[in-house]
């Protein structure tokens, strides 16, 4: 038998598993699967929600400001209307 | 290096800054008032509305066309149950602030009966309106308006018209 066969054959022996291996590959076969996402689809969903969010606020900052300008325009143009109609009083 | 710094960071300032033209100081108003209105807009708030309105509808699109290099658009209205909750004193702090040569009164309504008092104001730079005050006062209601920017009176009063309000013009009427 040469060295590499004695190699081999230490290497290919026979070994007896480690106390419990059995009950421990029981128990594990007992728990549930967990699925674990991978890690970036998690940050591209983060990513997809922010930019969403982010939309979202702009729109409602955006038609906030819309009212806003309505509004004051409203005012604004209401009371300048108001003065020529005075000054035509006074004309008259 | 320091100055330079602190250059940099006025101009930073000042870009942020609001562009209302005067102060309005009525914030003691608001507890007496029954309704209240505080409108405060610079430039970018102004791009960014615009941008929403709709220029099918005839009122947003009027507004749409005023607001362009416009830089501030800033109200103040007040609405009391009862008389005589704002006082001269209120309107004289501002009328204080609009003085020649930057502003020149270009119409002033005083009616005793009614208690009212209309009064505008253009502000102009080298010839060129660069804003407006409006200050409308009556017995159970306060209005201060600053629009910044070269405002188009004609096209502000004939949006009164399309707000349900008949349309004066008083070039074509004597």
């Amino acid at each position: 038998m040469d060295w590499l066969e004695q190699e081999l054959k230490a290497a290919l022996a026979r070994e007896d598993p480690p106390a419990d291996f059995a009950g421990r590959v029981m128990r594990r076969a007992e728990r549930p699967v967990v699925y674990q996402w991978p890690r970036w689809l998690a940050a591209a969903a983060a990513v997809v929600v922010l930019a969403g969010a982010g939309m979202g606020y702009r729109q409602y900052r955006g038609e906030m400001a819309k009212e806003q300008v309505m509004q004051a325009f409203k005012i604004a143009s209401v009371k300048v209307n108001r003065i020529q109609t005075h000054v035509l009083e006074v004309a008259r | 290096m320091k100055p330079f710094r602190a250059l940099v960071l006025a101009g930073c300032v000042a870009a942020l800054a609001n562009a209302q033209q005067f102060q309005f100081n009525l914030d003691h108003l608001a507890a007496k008032a029954s309704e209240t209105v505080d409108i405060s807009l610079n430039g970018s708030m102004l791009q960014l509305g615009a941008k929403f309105l709709d220029p099918k509808d005839p009122d947003q699109d009027k507004v749409k066309k005023l607001i362009g290099g416009l830089e501030g658009v800033y109200v103040k209205s007040f609405e009391f149950q009862k008389a005589g909750e704002w006082t001269p004193a209120d309107l004289e702090a501002i009328r204080k602030q609009l003085k020649a040569p930057e502003w020149s009164k270009i119409v002033g309504v005083k009616s005793t009966a009614e208690g009212e008092t209309d009064e505008i104001y253009l502000r102009s730079q080298n010839g060129k309106i660069t804003g407006v005050a409006i200050l409308a006062a009556e017995p159970k209601e306060l209005t201060v308006v600053n629009i910044a920017g070269p405002v188009d009176l004609d096209s502000l009063a004939e949006l009164g018209g399309h707000y349900h309000i008949p349309k004066v013009d008083v070039g074509k009427q004597k």
